[in-house]
């Protein structure tokens, strides 16, 4: 049990995004990918690529080589010298950078996340030569550290999606839920992504699409699950007493945590309401001073649908269960869209499923943007300055994450 | 600890696909020796998966991989119309985490057989069957209970 301890508050500011494109088949290197958000990001921030002195970049562990790692960065990159290095993924980079800002060890911190498809999840990844190369040497960045083959069913579900359908199979039984909760999140995200020029699949698409769509792991179909695609975002984080002096409208990290419940590896052990997520919201809301019907904009996890509705769940946003009410009451059938109590809106970019599975690094730029104001294509939510995210797996690097802009 | 008599070598061999510690080879080795084990704490009596060389209630070390009774329920289930490659099976293939009656919330992953996957409700009881003749055999899986 975390205290209510938050003195970081407001006092790191995101002060540059940036991005490469997301499209499926980018016949370019994750490196490329990555080097392009970079620099994108800095020339954003309005600094001086010598003033960065931190890099979070992609990938576990600090020894990864022929990918977006901060080894690759940092030379390819041209830095001349940094004073804290790592590597992360999902939602937690930020959290490590937010924390390492705030303790003094860099000052303009570098996030970059890239992503490929990998020929585990696409058929026509298996036939290109890069990426059956990277892959067949360990060196595919989709799973950092595990294995993309399933060994053996007496390993359990480890890392694997099989499990978040087999819960959802468990929570639509238990609470008599329908799949149209899981659709509405679906074209929730796709009327965003229509909207956002950035966004990997921008065609709308209706109910009876969701529930006609080849049915993958049951009760998922494919318009349950994210989005595989080549794509890179970064950001430049600095702390808040710099970033007055920057050109873009500063977006303060408000609160943050981090989770981990009682699993011990094998998903089929976990309870539902009981993992890492819900721990992570906890305690956020214990630091935060916004709380959660102060919330304009919300992006929870949508690597796939039950994920989102964990995340949902998990920020408070309804009891355990009682999810289908609040989305019933909340669905804005002129719209197509979620409104979640008549405030919030969610996943304003499209998300993971519609905008592109980029291990959630893309709702934060897409909030930033909104803070900010620029958000392209018609989308800009007007007036929006709190932003709420619950990025990862239940398992593993969920990150509970608050923004604010004055 | 070494609970039945196929050296580690035999059981290396058997499972090349399956990452083996010091803690987790007398599961693998009951799975050829068609035992389905799971450690269970000596002083306290709890049950516990992943193997584990600590009891997770009361730390004592003395931990034992013991035959449960192969009786369960079905807990968390989906039927896997693609995705990796089954040896030994077909698609679209039923996959559960099954309760075992030994303990509330001591689950084992595994194929369900011998059943019309429609059939198929979280809380069917099953009993453990094994499958021979399937690659990485033989493999614990579950069938509906025959009473």
């Amino acid at each position: 049990m975390a205290s209510n301890r938050n003195p970081l508050k407001d006092q790191v500011a995101i002060v540059g995004i940036g991005a490469a494109p997301f499209s499926r088949h980018s016949n370019r290197s994750l490196l490329d990918l990555g080097l392009e958000a970079a620099v994108n990001a800095i020339k954003d921030a309005g600094i001086d690529k010598g003033q960065i002195d931190g890099i979070c970049g992609t990938g576990l562990g600090v020894m990864q080589t022929h990918n977006a790692g901060v080894l690759s960065l940092t030379g390819a990159l041209g830095l001349p010298e940094l004073s804290w290095a790592m590597n992360g993924w999902l939602g937690s980079q930020i959290v490590y950078s937010a924390e390492a800002v705030f303790a003094g060890t860099c000052d303009y911190c570098l996030i970059v996340q890239a992503e490929h498809r990998v020929p585990a999840w696409s058929a026509s990844a298996a036939n290109d030569p890069f990426r059956v190369r990277a892959s067949n040497l360990g060196k595919s960045v989709a799973s950092p550290g595990t294995s993309e083959v399933f060994d053996h069913y007496s390993e359990g579900w480890i890392h694997s999606g099989e499990p978040y359908a087999a819960y959802m199979n468990w929570y639509l039984d238990k609470f008599g839920v329908p799949r149209e909760m899981l659709g509405m999140m679906a074209i929730n995200n796709r009327q965003w992504a229509s909207q956002n020029p950035a966004a990997a699949m921008r065609e709308p698409f209706t109910m009876d699409d969701y529930m006609s769509a080849r049915m993958i792991r049951s009760p998922l179909g494919l318009l349950d699950l994210d989005l595989p695609i080549d794509a890179a975002e970064a950001m430049v984080i600095t702390t808040a007493d710099r970033a007055k002096d920057l050109p873009n409208k500063p977006v303060y990290i408000h609160a943050l945590s981090l989770g981990q419940a009682r699993v011990s590896e094998y998903y089929e052990n976990a309870v539902w309401g009981e993992q890492a997520p819900w721990k992570a919201f906890a305690n956020l809301w214990k630091r935060s001073d916004i709380q959660r019907e102060d919330i304009d904009l919300f992006y929870p996890y949508d690597g796939y649908t039950p994920t989102m509705v964990g995340h949902t769940e998990a920020a408070g946003f309804a009891p355990t269960g009682e999810l289908w009410g609040l989305f019933q009451d909340s669905w804005d059938e002129g719209r197509q869209k979620l409104k979640l109590n008549g405030r919030t809106e969610v996943h304003t970019g499209g998300g993971s499923l519609s905008h592109g599975r980029l291990g959630g690094f893309n709702y934060y730029s897409e909030a930033v943007k909104q803070l900010r104001g620029q958000a392209e294509g018609d989308r800009q939510v007007p007036g929006a300055t709190t932003a709420l995210f619950g990025i990862g797996s239940f398992f593993h690097d969920p990150a509970a994450v608050i923004f604010r802009a004055d | 600890m070494t609970v039945g008599t196929l050296t580690d070598g035999e059981v290396f061999d058997a499972f090349p696909g399956v990452v083996l510690t010091h803690d987790n080879i007398a599961h693998y080795r009951g799975l050829l020796e068609r035992k389905l084990l799971i450690n269970r704490c000596d002083d306290c009596g709890f049950w516990s998966r992943p193997p584990r060389p600590l009891c997770p209630e009361c730390w004592s070390r003395s931990v034992t991989p013991t035959a449960v009774s192969g009786k369960g329920t079905i807990f968390y289930y989906t039927v896997m119309y693609q995705g990796r490659e089954l040896p030994g099976f077909e698609y679209p293939h039923l996959i559960a985490g099954v309760e075992l009656a030994e303990q509330e919330g001591l689950r084992y992953l595994a194929p369900i057989v011998n059943v019309a996957h429609d059939d198929v409700r979280e809380g069917l009881p099953v009993e453990l069957v094994w499958l021979e003749d399937i690659p990485g055999g033989p493999v614990a899986a579950f069938q509906p209970s025959a009473s």
